[in-house]
């Protein structure tokens, strides 16, 4: 995330947590497919997702959590999830990644496909996110 | 595809004349061959290929060494290594070379037309996938709510889709990823996927849990056969897809994913279901 104007990134807490969360806010998934299957559901705030969007728009300010804010929380994810893919391959697991979708809503109750779920908590410059990590081998 | 300007690097003359048989059999013209440094350094600069099928293993030299010279001379033209040497870590060299594809000896024909279609027809192959796509799913919609809740659906016309909209309740989304990477979206009001799920049942109630779980199959068993049947109008979409992801909640909007998708709804018995799938053009993909 360096590259992106984040300099402060902080693992928060990970934790194990069943296939159904509900979140409030922006919503991104990422489909994974490869010698290893799931999804990788991004989760933060509809403030927290405009803050982003304006870091990595080198500062500009976001109001409106537009066309523009969300194609860059949707290349956020797509890059965090690249990443992520370039890891595995780098341990001999070839992994390919769908394009994100990006949804917003209130209490939205997400039906994960795996029993348990990894959700690692992040915070970039102090903007906190979650990363819910669903694999089936 | 047909005319692309091959040159063959191999150092067995059985591998050439087999390679050469196959290539030309589909119409593809094979200019030169090669099999050590100097003679491939030679003959790309002579010929200008669109292609170089490239063998690992060589006298003197290897692939890799030789995919640079061929892309020091000319970075446009594409590579593809046929080498009975497959490995992890060899498949990684060849892509940190900028190696476009990778078949594995005894070719198989119809895999390494699949790769070289994947590797020289991208537009073709783009095209091919926008114009039939939502044909193909909404076919594979109709086949599974037909055998499996044993009724009918009626589409209204086809739009792009470049808007934001919101669901009308239940939204299920799973990513495809294959030549071109995209998604298929089915969205429905949670009326509509009760009654779906009470259809294929074939009982009257039904939890949420039960609902989320038997719409979740239904859009994966859609999503996999259309995905099946563009798999087999041309191999080298070689797409598959995720896991479903479904979602309900409150006000819920669908951001357009910042490309062309085409949505329809389709008008059941049981009521409006939204059908949304696209592609993105993007980077290839390394298959």
């Amino acid at each position: 995330m360096p590259q992106l104007g984040f300099e402060d990134i902080q693992k928060e807490g990970i934790s194990l947590k069943d296939d159904n969360l509900v979140s409030t806010g922006v919503i991104m998934t990422v489909g994974i497919v490869g010698e290893v299957k799931g999804n990788v559901v991004y989760c933060l705030s509809l403030e927290d997702a405009k803050a982003i969007a304006s870091t990595m728009m080198m500062g500009m300010p976001v109001e409106e959590f537009d066309e523009m804010a969300q194609s860059a929380v949707s290349e956020l994810a797509n890059m965090l999830t690249a990443n992520a893919a370039t890891f595995f391959s780098e341990m001999g697991i070839t992994v390919d990644i769908s394009t994100p979708t990006l949804i917003y809503g209130s209490n939205v109750s997400i039906k994960m496909s795996a029993n348990q779920v990894l959700c690692v908590k992040v915070s970039a410059n102090g903007i906190p996110f979650e990363t819910n990590i669903a694999i089936n081998g | 595809m047909e005319g692309t300007k091959v040159v063959i690097v191999d150092d067995s003359p059985f591998s050439i004349a087999y390679i050469r048989g196959i290539l030309e059999r589909h119409g593809l013209n094979v200019v030169g061959e090669a099999g050590t440094l100097e003679a491939v350094k030679e003959v790309i600069k002579d010929k200008m290929p669109q292609l170089v099928t490239m063998d690992m293993t060589l006298p003197g030299t290897d692939g890799l060494e030789c995919t640079r010279a061929v892309h020091e001379i000319n970075k446009d033209i594409k590579v593809i290594v046929v080498s009975s040497m497959m490995d992890d870590e060899i498949v990684k060299a060849a892509k940190d070379n900028k190696v476009s594809a990778y078949v594995q000896k005894p070719i198989d024909e119809d895999n390494l037309m699949a790769a070289i279609s994947r590797v020289m027809d991208s537009d073709e192959l783009y095209q091919e996938l926008s114009d039939k796509n939502i044909a193909i799913f909404k076919e594979s919609l109709l086949d599974g709510i037909n055998k499996m809740a044993k009724s009918l659906i009626t589409y209204q016309d086809e739009y792009t889709c470049q808007r934001e909209f919101e669901s009308k309740g239940l939204t299920i989304i799973i990513g495809i990823i294959g030549k071109f990477s995209g998604r298929m979206l089915i969205d429905l009001s949670m009326k509509t996927a009760h009654e779906i799920t009470a259809a294929i049942m074939r009982k009257e109630t039904n939890t949420n849990d039960e609902v989320i779980a038997v719409i979740g199959e239904l859009a994966n068993i859609i999503s996999g056969n259309a995905c099946s049947v563009i798999n087999r109008m041309n191999k080298a979409f070689g797409l598959r897809v995720a896991p479903p992801t479904i979602m309900h909640g409150e006000s819920v909007c669908i951001t357009s994913p910042g490309f062309y998708t085409t949505s329809v709804i389709g008008e059941s018995e049981f009521g409006e279901i939204l059908l949304n799938v696209g592609f993105q053009r993007g980077d290839d993909h390394w298959m």
